[in-house]
C-alpha cells in the first residue's frame, strides 16, 4: 500500500549530525533535544538513535515527554524544564528524570520527592522559564543547603538568537550565575546556555554541554546559511503518492475558493496531503514538490485531506512518489522552503507535523 | 495541587445537542457527520459513539482506513461509512467486506470495487457512490466522461455486484455564483444518470454551510462537519445565530510569573519589548501544539474573564502574555478559544486573528495536548488522551 502520507527518518544522517555538532562543540558534551516528537521526527526512536550516536544526555520540555522514553526504555539520561503548577516530581524520581527547577517551590518539591540531582534554570534575557537574577540569592542558598541531599548537577539558560551583543549580555548574566554559585560552594558540572546556533557559531557560549535540537536533525538555524553549508543532512523525508489526475481547461478554478485558475489547459495531480497532516494552510499556492527530478507547484487552497499541485504536461501517473520536503542535495524542496512559503520557521514545519502520521526509521 | 499544563477540553453534550438539532432542521434530509481527520483531531474513537447516540447513521472519514478500522473494532454495527479519497492501491476487498462506502471517481475505481465485490462472492456488493466533479477538481468524474462512467456503473449494478448507494459531489464555496453553477452541474449529472437507469439512494453535494442555506442544495443528505462541532464557517454567523454550542476549548496553566522592567525583551528575537514596567504569564503551548506563531500580538487569551495579548515569539512549546498590572498567578487556567462563556474568543475569532480557519486550528492542536471529554453518554473503551500525557498532565476531572 503506498496510499498514504510517510515520514521517513534516516538515523545515520542524525547520528552523522551529531558528530559534526559534536566537532564543532569541542570539549562539551552533548544533548539531543528531543521535545515536541524529536520535532516531529518521533521521540522514542530518534532518542534511541541519539543514544546509539553516543549522545551524553537527552532534552525535552515536560516530564510527560520524558516519561514516555523511560517506559519505552530509553535509559540516557534525561532533563525536563517545563512543568505543571505544583508539580510533585515523584515520577521523575521513580524514572530518573531530571528536572530543571526554575524557582524555591519546584527546588523543594524536587528535593522532597528525592529525584537524583537538578539542573538550576536561570532566565538570562528571554523572559520565559528561569529564575530571575532577583530571585538567584534566595534561589541559590536554598539549593546550597540542599546539595548534600540533591545535588546541582547542571546550571542552565536559553538564548534569544536577538544579537550577537544581546546574546553576549546573555552569557554575561549567566556567567554571573555561574559566579553567585561557585561562591555558596556550589559548582555544577554541567553549565549549558548554547542551542544549535550557538553551539555552532559562538563558541564562548559552550559552558560544559551544549543542547541539540533543529541541527541535530540535520536542518539549519540560520536563514542565510543552508544544511548543506553546515555540513549537516536533513534526516527526514514527507512522501505521499499521487492519488488523482487531471486534465483540466484554462481558466477553470481548482480547489476550495477556486485561488488558482490555469492561464493555459494544464494536468494537475491530488496528493493526499493536507493541514491536519500539519501542514501549514498557509503554504497554499506558494509551496513546492518534486516528482522524481522535476519540481511542481502547489496550487489552490491546502485543504485538511489534500493538497493539488499542477504538473503542466508532464506523464505524471497515479501512485508516483511525491516528496513534499527532504534533503535539498537530493534535489528536493527542504523543510526551510516550506517555512519561506508558509510564512514560518524550519522548527514549525517539522514539528508540527502531525503524531499520527506513518513514520519510518531506516 | 495536582498541576496540569494544558488540556483540548471537548463538550460531548454540546457535540449530541448540535447535531440533535441538525438532525431535526435536516429532516427529512440525512445528515451525514464528517469525522475525517481523527474527528479534526478531537478523537474519532469516541466522537463516533457519541454521534450515534445523537441519532446519526451516516459517517464521511475522507480516507477508507479510519473507515475499515471502525468498522473492525465493530464501532456503529447499523451505521454507514463512507470515504472518498481512495488510494492508488486501494484495499477494496475491504471495503466489501468491511461494507464501507466508497466514492469512485474513475473507471478504474469502480472496475476494481466491483471486481472485489465479485470475487467475495454471493452476498457481497461494492457500496458505490459516483463523485461528480463539479468544479473543485480534486477527485470526480469530469462531466464529459459521466455518461460513460454511468452506464458501466449500471451495468455493475445489474450483474449484482454494484450497489448505487450515492451520487455526491464537493463544491468549492468560492462564491455563491460559483457554488450556484457547480449545484446546476450536480442537478444536470443526475438528470442523465436518471437517464441511463441509474437512481441513487442518497445523492449530496453540501456540507455545513450549504446545507444550512439552500435547501434545494440538500437533496438527499447533507455532509455536517463544522456545524455539528458548533462552528459555522459562514462569514458573519456565529455559533449562538445557528443555535449551535462550540465543542472544544483550548487551555492551559500559567506555569511562571514574571514581574518585568520597560524596555524589557521577551521571547526569540526580542520582537516585542515591555513599554513599562507588567508582568508576563508564561503558558505551556506553543506551535508544537498548534498554537501558530501568528498569533503573536495578534490573538488574546484569556484569564479571570480578561483578555490579555500574546506577546514575544510564539515559541515550540511555549508563549507569553503581558497581563499588566493584573494579580494572575501561577496554576490560573488561560482559555485560548472556547464556547465564550468566560469572555474568552470562540474558535473562529482566534482562526480568523491567524488568517487561518477553525478547521485548521482544531485540526492541528498536537498530540501533547491531552483530550479531556465531558458529558460522555456513549459507553466505549475509548480513555482520555490517546497522547502521551503524563505525569498527571491527562486530569479528566
Amino acid at each position: 500500500m503506498t496510499q498514504d502520507v510517510r515520514l521517513t527518518v534516516d538515523t545515520a544522517a542524525l547520528a552523522h549530525n551529531v558528530a559534526v555538532l559534536r566537532e564543532a562543540a569541542g570539549p562539551a558534551l552533548v544533548m539531543a533535544v528531543v521535545k515536541a516528537n524529536a520535532y516531529g521526527h518521533g521521540a522514542v526512536e530518534c532518542a534511541r538513535a541519539f543514544a546509539d550516536a553516543g549522545v551524553d544526555w537527552l532534552g525535552v520540555a515536560d516530564l510527560g515527554e520524558a516519561l514516555e522514553l523511560r517506559e519505552a526504555g530509553v535509559t540516557t539520561p534525561v532533563l525536563a524544564w517545563l512543568h505543571a503548577p505544583g508539580e510533585t516530581f515523584e515520577l521523575a524520581a521513580r524514572h530518573d528524570v531530571t528536572p530543571a527547577v526554575s524557582d524555591l517551590a519546584q527546588l523543594e518539591a524536587a528535593a522532597a520527592a528525592g529525584v537524583r540531582a537538578v539542573h538550576l534554570c536561570v532566565d538570562t534575557g528571554l523572559s520565559r522559564n528561569g529564575a530571575v537574577e532577583s530571585e538567584w540569592p534566595a534561589l541559590f542558598d536554598r539549593a546550597a543547603q540542599l546539595r548534600d541531599v540533591l545535588p546541582v548537577e547542571g546550571l542552565m539558560s536559553h538564548l534569544s538568537n536577538t544579537s550577537p551583543e544581546e546574546d553576549g549580555l546573555q552569557l554575561a548574566s549567566f556567567l554571573r550565575a555561574s559566579a553567585a554559585l561557585g561562591e555558596r560552594g556550589v559548582e555544577p558540572p554541567l553549565r549549558h546556555l548554547a542551542a544549535s546556533a550557538a553551539a555552532l557559531h559562538y563558541a564562548g557560549s559552550h559552558g560544559t554541554m551544549v543542547r541539540l535540537g533543529l541541527a541535530a536533525y540535520g536542518l539549519s538555524p540560520f536563514p542565510d546559511r543552508t544544511s548543506a553549508d553546515l555540513g549537516l543532512r536533513p534526516a527526514m523525508t514527507m512522501t505521499a503518492p499521487v492519488t488523482s489526475i487531471k486534465r483540466v481547461p484554462a481558466g477553470e478554478g481548482v480547489s476550495y475558493g477556486y485561488l488558482f485558475r490555469p492561464e493555459r489547459d494544464t494536468t494537475i495531480a491530488v496528493v493526499p496531503v493536507g493541514y491536519s497532516d500539519g501542514i501549514d494552510r498557509a503554504a497554499s499556492d506558494r509551496a513546492s514538490v518534486t516528482i522524481g527530478r522535476r519540481t511542481y507547484r502547489v496550487r489552490g487552497r491546502i485543504a485538511m485531506n489534500a493538497l493539488v499541485i499542477d504538473v503542466g504536461d508532464d506523464p505524471v501517473e497515479v501512485g508516483d512518489e511525491v516528496v513534499l520536503f527532504g534533503d535539498p542535495a537530493l534535489g528536493r524542496q527542504g523543510a526551510e522552503d516550506w517555512a519561506r512559503a508558509s510564512g514560518g520557521i524550519t522548527w514549525d514545519v517539522v514539528a508540527s507535523l502531525a503524531a499520527r502520521l506513518p513514520r519510518s526509521w531506516t | 495541587m495536582t498541576g496540569w499544563l494544558r488540556r483540548a477540553t471537548i463538550d460531548l453534550a454540546a457535540y449530541r445537542a448540535n447535531l440533535v438539532s441538525l438532525i431535526e432542521r435536516m429532516a427529512p434530509v440525512e445528515v451525514l457527520a464528517i469525522v475525517k481527520a481523527d474527528a479534526y483531531s478531537l478523537g474519532a474513537d469516541v466522537i463516533v459513539p457519541e454521534a450515534l447516540a445523537a441519532g446519526i447513521r451516516w459517517f464521511g472519514t475522507v480516507e477508507p482506513r479510519p473507515a475499515y478500522e471502525m468498522r473492525r473494532a465493530g464501532v456503529g454495527d447499523d451505521a454507514s461509512f463512507f470515504a472518498w479519497q481512495l488510494g492508488p492501491d486501494e484495499d477494496f476487498d475491504a471495503a466489501v467486506r468491511l461494507r464501507v462506502d466508497l466514492g469512485v471517481s474513475t473507471l478504474e475505481q469502480l472496475e476494481a470495487f466491483a471486481a472485489a465485490a465479485r470475487a467475495a462472492g454471493p452476498g457481497h456488493e461494492a457500496l458505490v457512490h459516483l463523485t461528480v466533479d463539479t468544479g473543485l477538481h480534486r477527485e470526480g468524474c469530469l462531466p464529459a466522461d459521466w455518461p460513460a462512467f454511468v452506464a458501466r456503473a449500471v451495468e455493475l449494478r445489474d450483474e449484482g455486484t454494484v450497489r448505487l448507494r450515492g451520487a455526491f459531489s464537493h463544491v468549492s464555496e468560492t462564491s455563491e455564483a460559483d457554488d450556484h453553477a457547480a449545484s446546476l452541474v450536480f442537478r444536470k449529472a443526475l438528470d442523465d444518470a436518471e437517464a441511463l437507469g441509474a437512481t441513487f439512494e442518497k445523492r449530496h453535494m453540501s456540507s455545513s454551510s450549504a446545507g444550512m442555506e439552500h435547501p434545494e442544495r440538500r437533496f438527499d443528505m447533507v455532509r455536517m462537519g463544522s456545524n455539528g462541532y458548533g462552528n459555522p464557517v459562514t462569514e458573519g454567523v456565529t455559533a449562538a445565530d445557528r443555535g449551535l454550542r462550540p465543542v472544544l476549548t483550548l487551555s492551559a496553566c500559567v506555569v511562571r510569573v514574571k514581574r518585568v522592567a520597560a524596555g524589557t525583551g521577551v521571547s526569540y528575537d526580542y520582537t516585542w519589548r515591555a513599554e513599562r514596567d507588567t508582568t508576563l504569564a508564561l503558558v505551556p503551548l506553543g506551535y508544537a501544539d498548534g498554537v501558530s506563531r501568528r498569533a503573536q500580538e495578534r490573538a488574546d487569551v484569556t484569564i479571570h474573564g480578561r483578555r490579555y495579548p500574546i506577546v514575544g515569539r510564539v515559541a515550540m512549546d511555549q508563549f507569553l502574555v503581558d497581563v499588566g498590572d493584573d494579580p494572575v498567578a501561577v496554576g490560573d487556567e488561560v482559555l485560548l478559544f472556547g464556547p465564550g462563556d468566560d469572555g474568552e474568543l470562540t474558535i473562529g475569532e482566534w482562526a480568523d486573528a491567524i488568517d487561518s480557519i477553525p478547521e485548521e486550528v482544531s485540526c492541528r492542536i498536537g498530540a501533547r495536548v491531552p483530550r479531556v471529554y465531558r458529558g460522555r453518554t456513549a459507553t466505549t473503551g475509548a480513555t482520555t488522551g490517546a497522547t502521551a500525557g503524563g505525569s498527571g498532565a491527562g486530569a479528566s476531572s
